[in-house]
């Protein structure tokens, strides 16, 4: 478990507020200007950047996949990603630096002006699905109910993968897919391109491994793709 | 009776040291459900810190102004300074 200086903020002043308050219950002092001051610091002030900071902490973990994988219906998800034989693109990316621990996030980020209020929200319906669902059913009864809630965007593997560099439209079918590709009328992550991004929880599993095709792709390179 | 005069009565009759424990009681369930989500960041202890934990720590704060706004009322306002004495006209 690893906890922040922000986070050793944060509890300072829960601590203080706390010894504050509970002093008050214990003593009942009588409600003067200066204990008000205090009861000030103890429910209003301290409290409050205890709040704000647990708030900035709390974002930011949602962004890992501790978090994701917090659910049990994404256990496997997890695993798959972290899995170092594995060759879904899921784990592919979560091998890289740029994606790691954060992968879950980075691939499904939302990438507009409003990216980041638009996948929080869309989290919460994550929540109110594993609630309302999800949360009864065990791995084998969930895995073939889930589904993404709407269908993955190229933009966001375009995010790096600009589709303008010259190893990247070298490749037959990038070339001749150019335009659907960048307009996600066929989307990167689906069989018969590089295979489904978690190819477990399909039915017809297929990964760049298994599709033939791919075994003449040049291998990755950072630039030119 | 009207909210208003309903309001006004609580105002006048409250204790304020029962409103004080009950802020700090719930400033301390606050507390607790916030300082939580610091050290295990599943998705359960972060979104109760930041639903039902700020929701607590608000209603805490917002009963210690209540306290204030009683205060208020019954504070008596002086000015700070005596009122001018009517200046004398100069005898010329």
């Amino acid at each position: 478990m690893h906890v922040s200086p922000l986070s050793w903020i944060a509890l300072t002043c829960a601590v203080v507020a706390a010894v504050i308050m509970i002093y008050y219950l214990i003593y009942r002092p009588p409600l003067n200007g200066r204990v008000k001051a205090l009861m000030m610091l103890a429910v209003g002030v301290l409290p409050i950047m205890t709040a704000m900071i647990g708030n900035l902490e709390g974002l930011a973990a949602t962004e890992h996949q501790a978090f994701c994988g917090s659910c049990h219906t994404m256990d496997m998800h997890i695993a798959d990603a972290n899995d170092p034989d594995s060759l879904s693109l899921a784990a592919i990316h979560s091998r890289t630096i740029k994606f790691g621990d954060k992968s879950c996030y980075v691939c499904h980020k939302d990438y507009g002006m409003f990216g980041y209020a638009m996948t929080k929200l869309g989290g919460m319906g994550h929540v109110y699905m594993f609630l309302s669902e999800y949360a009864w059913y065990d791995m084998e009864e969930a895995l073939p109910k889930i589904h993404i809630a709407r269908p993955f965007k190229n933009d966001n593997c375009m995010q790096c993968h600009s589709t303008t560099g010259r190893i990247w439209n070298g490749v037959a079918d990038h070339n001749g897919l150019l335009e659907d590709l960048r307009t996600g009328t066929t989307s990167c992550a689906s069989a018969g391109c590089h295979g489904y991004a978690h190819p477990f929880s399909k039915p017809d599993e297929e990964t760049p491994s298994d599709a033939e095709a791919h075994t003449a792709l040049p291998a990755p390179s950072p630039e030119g793709t | 009776m009207s909210p208003k005069v309903r309001i006004e009565k609580f105002l006048d009759n409250a204790s304020r040291s029962r409103l004080m424990v009950y802020a700090c009681v719930l400033g301390l369930i606050g507390l607790a459900l916030m300082t939580w989500s610091l050290f295990d960041q599943g998705w359960i202890p972060v979104m109760a810190a930041m639903s039902v934990g700020q929701g607590i720590g608000t209603l805490s704060f917002a009963l210690f102004l209540v306290i204030v706004i009683i205060d208020l009322r019954k504070a008596e306002f002086r000015p700070s300074l005596p009122p001018r004495e009517p200046q004398k006209p100069e005898n010329d």
